[in-house]
């Protein structure tokens, strides 16, 4: 288990989301608080148009919200709403990601592909090549590293995409459906192995998803509804 | 930092390699539309490089034989030999021939007069056989005439024989060059046919019957005769060679020429200017304008040749931002992939040069600035064609990954 595990690596306070304004205005995330610690799965459920991707982009660092601040690490990285740090560099350092489609580079390798995030932050090659390879091959993908993605099933993909997003030890892991396209029993391999490297890692995993039949893998489950975030609790 | 542009091109290098083709094929032109450039510089002043001489003295007036007609006594030869610190003179003549084979086959040559026994063609680049040995009925000629060493040639009422072969010796129009000695280039010029001699025989009578010299009843007896009058003067001939004395001035020559109200005098060098800039500054300015439209064109291809190509990646560049790369990763990968496209296209250029120019029916010299310049313009096209993708590649938004 990583040293990390329990600490407080995602905090949002007042996070808002605002598109439009007048008649026009649409809150697509209402004032929402939440924190989420490294280790842990965290689930976000709720229908389609509930806000959910729209909280996936703000934490992703992708979209800015309307108002509210996030902390990564206890490090203010937006603050009332304005970006107080490079986001940029927090992407690449402090965030991983994984979608619904594996949207893995399609020229590079298996390996190639996780070697990416370590190597667009300086990492020398022979280094990114053997953690690449270590982390590919307790995946159960030590035979596939030469693989182009097209060449891979889509499970195949979803780990090497579930590496890519975990090898720079990122302090939040970010996935949007990384079980949609599966069937029963590799969404369930797909949640176990995240739920195996939040542990292993020390990150925090976000997992937006309508998959119920994983939810009993995750360590909380949050709805979205309407733009609005709550603790689910346990059935 | 693994390199992103050689992974990408790897993945489809088929589609790649058949761009360059297609890019270095036109790169190609622009390197021949140069390479039939040089070649026509070099075709027009392979006269004046092969016959030399320090000044050429033509008629007044006129710019010389490369320029315009010019004609001047053969015997001025012997006038200006006469001055301090000419060494040597020679007769300069061309005239173009075209002959009519047995065979229906048309020959056409530029004949170029030597001016026996001064120049008997040792300075031609001879591939085979020999110079001239005698002053009659002896010819060099150029490969590009297509006929050996020992073809006989019936030119005017006399057969020559070819005695030597040169290589790259054609006119600024593209003809081979053929050599006789002057009197003989003269002869095949001047050859009349028998009716054209026998009336101008009577004209000439005619005229000195009606002149001074035709009242004394001695010469109208003569005239009168069917012995022909005597020519008062050899055949004109094209210009003059001078060859200044080695250590002379031959600026003083020149100035002491130019005090001739008859001729006009150049350096070697005025020759060489006059042509270039006279004779194909037209081909000149014509190939130019085609090489920038060629560039033109070319610039607009790579240019969406590069966008597409940046079209193709927009997920992978979002991604690549997504994941927080810097912008000199992509910035890295469009400018690489663009050069590598640009450097492929000028190998591909180079190798059709290589294995095609030659067969090209005019000379087509491709120097290595050429080489140079080329590569040069294909690296400028390059970056402008991955600024164009760049620009999009820039604009790529991290959301899209989400989206996809």
């Amino acid at each position: 288990m990583n040293e990390r595990v329990g600490t407080t690596v995602l905090s949002l306070t007042g996070i808002s989301k605002v598109y439009g304004e007048g008649p026009t205005r649409v809150d697509a995330l209402r004032p929402t608080a939440f924190e989420a610690r490294a280790g842990e799965v965290v689930a976000i459920v709720g229908p389609s148009g509930s806000g959910k991707s729209t909280l996936l982009t703000i934490i992703g660092l992708i979209n800015p919200p309307t108002a509210g601040s996030l902390l990564i690490n206890g490090e203010p990285v937006i603050t009332d709403g304005v970006a107080v740090a490079n986001l940029t560099t927090m992407r690449r350092r402090e965030l991983g990601y994984v979608f619904q489609r594996s949207n893995l580079i399609p020229f590079l390798n298996a390996e190639e592909n996780v070697r990416l995030a370590l190597e667009i932050d300086g990492v020398p090659a022979h280094q990114s090549r053997t953690r690449a390879r270590e982390l590919l091959e307790s995946l159960g993908l030590g035979k596939r590293l030469a693989a182009l993605p097209g060449k891979l099933s889509g499970g195949e993909q979803q780990r090497v995409a579930i590496a890519r997003a975990m090898i720079h030890q990122p302090s939040v892991v970010l996935a949007d459906e990384p079980t949609a396209a599966l069937d029963s029993g590799r969404g369930r391999q797909v949640m176990e192995l995240f739920r195996d490297s939040a542990h292993a890692h020390g990150a925090a995993v976000l997992v937006v998803t309508h998959d119920h039949r994983t939810l009993d893998l995750v360590d909380r489950v949050l709805e979205m509804e309407d733009g609005v975030l709550s603790e689910k609790q346990p059935a | 930092m693994m390199d992103l542009a050689v992974r990408d091109i790897r993945n489809d290098l088929s589609r790649f390699l058949l761009t360059a083709a297609g890019l270095g094929m036109l790169m190609s032109v622009v390197l021949a539309m140069t390479g039939i450039y040089n070649g026509m510089v070099v075709d027009a002043t392979v006269l004046p490089d092969t016959y030399g001489g320090d000044l050429w003295v033509v008629q007044k007036g006129t710019q010389g034989p490369f320029a315009e007609s010019s004609r001047v006594p053969a015997l001025l030869a012997d006038r200006i030999r006469a001055v301090p610190g000419v060494e040597r003179t020679r007769s300069y003549m061309t005239l173009n021939v075209q002959h009519e084979l047995g065979d229906g086959e048309t020959l056409r040559f530029m004949l170029a007069g030597l001016s026996w026994p001064d120049d008997l063609g040792n300075s031609l680049p001879l591939a085979q056989g020999r110079a001239l040995r005698q002053p009659h009925y002896e010819l060099v000629a150029d490969r590009a005439l297509g006929l050996p060493v020992g073809t006989s040639l019936r030119l005017g009422r006399d057969d020559y024989t070819i005695v030597g072969i040169t290589s790259g010796m054609v006119s600024s129009s593209g003809d081979p060059l053929v050599f006789a000695s002057v009197s003989d280039a003269l002869r095949i010029q001047n050859d009349l046919a028998s009716e054209a001699l026998r009336l101008e025989r009577e004209s000439r009578v005619s005229r000195v019957r009606r002149s001074e010299y035709g009242r004394d009843p001695a010469n109208l007896a003569r005239a009168g005769s069917a012995a022909p009058l005597p020519v008062t003067s050899p055949p004109p001939v094209t210009a003059i060679l001078v060859d200044v004395a080695a250590g002379g001035d031959v600026e003083a020559v020149k100035a002491s020429l130019l005090g001739w109200p008859d001729i006009s005098v150049y350096t070697i060098d005025e020759q060489r200017e006059l042509l270039v800039r006279g004779v194909i500054d037209r081909a000149r300015r014509q190939i130019g304008l085609f090489r920038a439209l060629l560039v033109l064109i070319s610039a607009i291809v790579m240019g969406l040749i590069v966008y597409t190509m940046t079209l193709d990646k927009m997920l992978s560049l979002s991604l690549l931002k997504l994941l927080g790369a810097k912008q000199r990763v992509i910035l890295r990968l469009i400018l690489e992939e663009s050069l590598l496209l640009g450097i492929s296209a000028y190998l591909v250029a180079l190798l059709i040069g290589e294995l095609a120019f030659d067969l090209f029916p005019r000379r087509v010299l491709v120097q290595d600035l050429d080489r140079l310049a080329l590569l040069g313009v294909i690296l400028g096209l390059s970056v402008a064609a991955g600024m164009v993708g760049l620009r999009k590649a820039l604009a790529a938004n991290p959301n899209e990954v989400l989206a996809s």
